[in-house]
């Protein structure tokens, strides 16, 4: 029952913030130890996480929170404080592993960047501030770290800003994800005006959700899951908010593999499990979670499908497996959420920083350009592959017992939404297929000298690849052991035999039809796009969703923009100038009054004084 | 009349602090003569700041034994109440010391023989300056206050004139005489009007007689009252009575500027409060509007201080009268909370002007600080000093960022916290007005504090070695800076200490 460094949780954020403070100081002086110095400020944070997590699991403690006064006004107070759960140590542990490989790999792929040292300190920024909204116990300071890695994010997705559409991208993953932290805030206000007490804190929400039904009317209920479900879809690139993540690859690969794969994203999944019992209050709001998940699970996978750019098509799978998350919860399985988060966050780092690796060695992302690298990068095509798998849902990877969770939890509320995800998982497995054969096997390309990347980039690979195979142990249909660990009640076991072999044989079926086409030839690849093209040109386009935003949002409110452009220079700008004007004019009287004499200074004294008493006593004896 | 009460060895405690101001005062003044020329004058700085530190051990001493409740009635009177010792003046004299004591441990090393040919008397006046701030703080009668003031006067006006060479300072000292003068001209007749009104100089005779004057003679109360509001108006420098203030501001030493900016005007507070919330706030008789014209009087000038203060700073290019200007709309909000009055919406007065006071004292220093550093290397005191300040002393222009952000009330600094219980003030005695300029000033000052900003940050400098600081005077801007955050991130408890300290029945109604 020991909570010895639950109690020093809050150090875990501090160490790489510390490490970005020491890394702005010194600035670019310190090129490749800066990079150390973020790297084992992680590494103390995924120390400490890991001490906290052994504590936790053999203990079996109570949660542990401690939170301080932060401004009382009235009898309106706001509290500051870390909370320490399972839930949340589950989050460190993966943040914190992930983050530190990362920065680890990263000390490769930067190598050559005149900026590592600021990429370095923005990575320690994201992991400080990521670190703090999983140790946040109440919302408002939840809220200001969520904005904190959108910022983050940000700056990292536009890290080369010499590049137009890095900039473009930055902007608009910034912009889009504005509008589910719109969703958010108003909330987070109704939250504060409906709650007894103002209370934010998730342990009051948990009670008053959860035992006193009827404190805050259903409609509401709804009304504020409904918008925190919001922040989660823009931060999470849900429907029909994805559109910000796929173009936010613009960014270095390290950093998709961190923020837009394993931890930012996965954000949105932890809000919404860490409000759960307000969703639970309301069933509209978990049907449409399920259906939003399931939606955006198939759409993204399509998309999938018909993406050139190795980059995007992970993407869009992670917008895909983030679909099944809010799936998992929005059919009533945190647990199978946060399984599938778990495995997630490992291979589609793996798969990411594969990525890199490739990219870092041939400088395309283009995968019809690429081609046979297996023979010449061992490690990173058989780490790659091991990923592919996961991802694919082949047991025994990870990935397979995590979507089987949510596959056997959708089944039980709702069978369409399980055909749905079955349908999507067939999709995964044939663009992980094609994504693998295209880049791996096959003959090489002309005129390319791929090579192995070296060891600080090909060891995190190699952990992750083997987390990726072994995570999913932690949670199968025998031994539900981290779903009573996060939920602290002895999960419902279902055994669903039937569901693992149709999603076994799904995912092995998509397999067998990519390599029928991309590497036996027995389909032709183009067996598709001869026959409907429309359809193929609809999936490379995505739907046409950007080019509808386009059409819808941004043109409309450029041109309103321009009208407010027109109000601001005239009107507003207007009011300004005056007001400008007549301070400088009040300025330019003081300055006549101070001429150095200070015969006028009396005087302005007696002025002074004869005015006030005529103005204010005077009247009394007029 | 009853008899005088006579001082006995046991009051030696309880004015324990001014004692030991007074003596080392005289035992330095002694020394300075006693020393050999060749002798640095900096070890009498050094002697002045342990006067100063043991008087503020004293002063901590008295303030917890009044807390432990050893005094039945929260205070000690003493002199027939002409002297009292009691919280609020205890935590002013405080402030006062340790502002003091900043600036003289700032200005060690800083201030040049060529410059200051008087060092050692510029570090021993500090204390009798400072006796005369405790003295104005510590008073209940009319006597005593204006004794003080005029000890604390005199004294400054040597003090400004202590650039012997300099005929900026010469004339700052000449200006300075004449206008403190005319001042305590004002303000003395109006004394003396109150006190042939009332027939007392003790403010507790006065508010006892003020009902009967308030029959019979309005109109001379009305004038009594005005010509002290102008004394003090030109002692505080609100607007139109600050034009002073720039050029003695200039003329001085920096430290000694510092001193004026923060003790000298907070000790000019000390004695406003003690006077008016004990005269003009009892001045209650039904027919009689003086109480809320004079209150009126005071929000006016509050407003026409923080106007004229902000508009007249965007217009300066001289560092040392840019922050006398903004000294003036400081003093203006200051002078809010006393001017809001008491109201049952509003009985913290008290604590929002001290915690302002607070901040505002370390912000002033820290900046005057940084000021003297910047001047002594870039040979001006003009904006243009800041220039590049970034690239050569990063850490110095981040310190000086944090106290400009303090002044012009940004989050998280004590200024905007200040400022935030202060505008908290005005909206609950529903005085909205007020409330307004305050924010529209502090909206406008932005613009003053984000030209320094500008120039360390953006400009590029013509130096380009680094800054040459001295380790007391880095020190003094460091604890400014990290007292300036702190009063930021923990403003609840200071604030509530204050409240819980002070109670109006016992410390500031006689």
């Amino acid at each position: 029952m020991s909570t010895f460094f639950a109690e020093y949780a809050w150090l875990v954020p501090v160490f790489p913030f510390a490490a970005f403070l020491v890394l702005t100081a010194m600035g670019k002086g310190l090129k490749k130890t800066g990079a150390w110095i973020g790297t084992i400020a992680t590494f103390g944070s995924l120390v400490l996480s890991l001490c906290i997590a052994t504590e936790r699991i053999s203990g079996n403690a109570a949660d542990y929170s401690n939170q301080y006064n932060w401004i009382e006004i009235g009898n309106m107070k706001l509290t500051a404080g870390f909370e320490v759960t399972n839930l949340s140590t589950l989050m460190l542990v993966i943040v914190t592993l992930v983050s530190f490989l990362v920065n680890l790999y990263s000390q490769g792929y930067m190598k050559n960047d005149e900026r590592i040292s600021t990429f370095f300190a923005y990575v320690a920024l994201f992991t400080s501030s990521m670190l703090g909204l999983i140790l946040s116990d109440n919302l408002l300071t939840f809220f200001i770290f969520w904005e904190l890695v959108g910022v983050c994010s940000f700056l990292l997705v536009g890290f080369w800003y010499h590049k137009p559409e890095a900039k473009a991208a930055a902007k608009k993953a910034f912009i889009v994800t504005r509008v589910g932290d719109l969703g958010l805030l108003i909330a987070l206000l109704l939250l504060f005006w409906y709650m007894p007490g103002h209370a934010l804190d998730f342990t009051t929400i948990h009670n008053v959700f959860d035992s006193q039904a009827g404190v805050i009317s259903t409609g509401i209920t709804t009304l504020i899951a409904l918008l925190i479900f919001l922040g989660a879809v823009g931060k999470s690139g849900q429907f029909p908010l994805h559109v910000w993540l796929p173009d936010a690859m613009e960014g270095p690969t390290p950093i998709s593999a961190l923020i837009h794969a394993a931890t930012m994203v996965a954000a949105g999944v932890f809000l919404v499990a860490r409000t759960f019992d307000i969703f639970e209050a309301s069933q509209v709001a978990m049907n449409t979670v399920a259906i939003v998940g399931a939606f955006t699970a198939i759409f993204a996978a399509t998309i999938g499908l018909a993406q050139n750019d190795i980059k995007r098509i992970l993407a869009f799978s992670t917008v895909s497996q983030l679909g099944y998350m809010m799936l998992a919860l929005g059919v009533g399985s945190v647990t199978g959420a946060m399984f599938h988060l778990l495995t997630h966050a490992f291979f589609k780092a793996l798969l990411f920083l594969g990525a890199g690796s490739v990219i870092h060695s041939v400088h395309t992302q283009d995968i019809r350009e690429m081609g046979g690298l297996g023979s010449k990068m061992k490690i990173t095509a058989w780490t790659f592959g091991i990923g592919a798998l996961a991802l694919s849902g082949i047991p025994p990877f990870s990935g397979f017992w995590s979507k089987d969770a949510i596959l056997t939890a959708a089944l039980d509320k709702q069978p369409i939404l399980f055909i749905v995800g079955l349908v999507a998982a067939f999709f995964t497995a044939l663009y992980m297929a094609r994504l693998f054969f295209l880049v791996f096997v096959g003959k090489p390309r002309e005129g390319q000298h791929a090579k192995e990347s070296p060891a600080v980039m090909t060891i995190p690979l190699i952990v992750l690849a083997v987390l990726a195979i072994v995570a999913g142990f932690v949670e199968t249909p025998f031994n539900g052991w981290l779903g009573q660990w996060l939920m602290g009640d002895e999960a419902e076991h279902h055994v669903s035999g039937l569901v693992m072999v149709i999603s076994a044989a799904v995912g092995l079926l998509g397999l067998y039809i990519g390599w029928l086409m991309y590497v036996k030839g027995t389909i032709r690849r183009d067996a598709v796009s001869a026959r409907v093209s429309g359809l193929v040109t609809l999936l490379e386009r995505k739907y046409y969703i950007d080019e509808l935003y386009q059409l819808i949002f941004v043109k409309p409110l450029q041109s309103f923009g321009k009208v407010l452009e027109l109000f601001d220079y005239y009107v507003v700008d207007g009011i300004v100038r005056i007001s400008g004007y007549s301070v400088s004019a009040i300025g330019r009287l003081n300055s006549r009054l101070q001429s150095g004499q200070v015969q006028t200074y009396a005087l302005s004294v007696l002025i002074g004084i004869v005015i006030l008493i005529v103005a204010i006593a005077g009247r009394r004896f007029w | 009349m009853e008899a005088l009460q006579t001082l006995s060895w046991s009051d030696t405690w309880y004015l324990a602090p001014e004692l030991v101001l007074s003596g080392f005062t005289i035992i330095l003044v002694l020394l300075e003569l006693i020393l050999p020329k060749k002798i640095n004058r900096d070890l009498i700085g050094w002697l002045t700041l342990v006067g100063l530190l043991v008087a503020g051990v004293f002063v901590v001493l008295l303030l917890l034994s009044l807390g432990n409740g050893k005094e039945a009635d929260g205070f000690y009177s003493l002199l027939g109440g002409s002297y009292r010792i009691d919280d609020f003046g205890n935590v002013l004299k405080l402030v006062f010391i340790g502002a003091a004591a900043f600036i003289v441990f700032t200005s060690l090393g800083t201030i040049r023989d060529e410059d200051v040919p008087i060092k050692g008397e510029l570090y021993y006046l500090i204390l009798p300056a400072v006796l005369g701030a405790m003295v104005m703080s510590s008073s209940g009668d009319l006597i005593t206050l204006f004794v003080g003031l005029e000890l604390l006067s005199i004294t400054s006006y040597v003090l400004v004139a202590s650039r012997k060479k300099s005929n900026l300072s010469s004339e700052a000292a000449f200006k300075y005489v004449v206008t403190g003068s005319v001042a305590s001209a004002f303000i003395l007749y109006g004394m003396s009007f109150l006190y042939g009104l009332t027939g007392g100089t003790n403010v507790s005779a006065i508010q006892a007689g003020l009902d009967n004057a308030l029959i019979n003679s309005e109109a001379l109360l009305y004038i009594s009252f005005f010509l002290m509001i102008a004394g003090f108006a030109v002692k505080l420098a609100l607007a139109p009575f600050h034009a002073w203030a720039a050029d003695v501001y200039q003329g001085a030493p920096t430290p000694v500027t510092a001193f004026l900016a923060v003790v000298a005007k907070g000790a000019a507070f000390a004695m406003l409060y003690r006077i008016f919330m004990n005269t003009a706030f009892f001045a209650s008789e039904e027919e009689s509007m003086l109480k809320n014209d004079i209150f009126l009087s005071l929000s006016v000038l509050a407003a026409a201080a923080m106007i004229v203060g902000t508009a007249g700073a965007l217009r300066q290019r001289n560092v040392k009268r840019l922050l006398a200007l903004s000294g003036v709309a400081n003093a203006g909000i200051l002078l809010t909370p006393l001017a809001l009055s008491l109201t049952e919406m509003n009985a913290s007065m008290f604590s929002e002007f001290t915690y302002f006071l607070i901040a505002y004292a370390f912000m002033n220093i820290g900046a005057f600080a940084v000021l003297t550093i910047v001047a002594r290397d870039s040979g001006n005191e003009t904006l243009s000093g800041f220039a590049g300040l970034y690239h050569r002393a990063p850490w110095t222009a981040v310190a000086m960022t944090i106290l400009l952000c303090s002044l012009a009330g940004l989050p998280v600094t004590g200024g905007f916290f200040g400022k935030l219980f202060i505008l908290f003030a005005t909206v609950q005695s529903h005085t909205y007005w007020l409330g307004a300029i305050l924010l529209i000033t502090t909206v406008v000052s932005y613009a003053v504090y984000f030209t320094f900003i500008r120039q360390m940050f953006m400009r590029s400098g013509s130096i380009d070695s680094g800054l040459q600081m001295t380790l007391p005077t880095a020190i003094t801007i460091w604890i400014c800076t990290i007292a300036t955050l702190a009063l930021g991130f923990l403003p609840v408890p200071i604030l509530e200490w204050l409240d819980r300290l002070f109670s109006l029945p016992t410390d500031l109604f006689l």
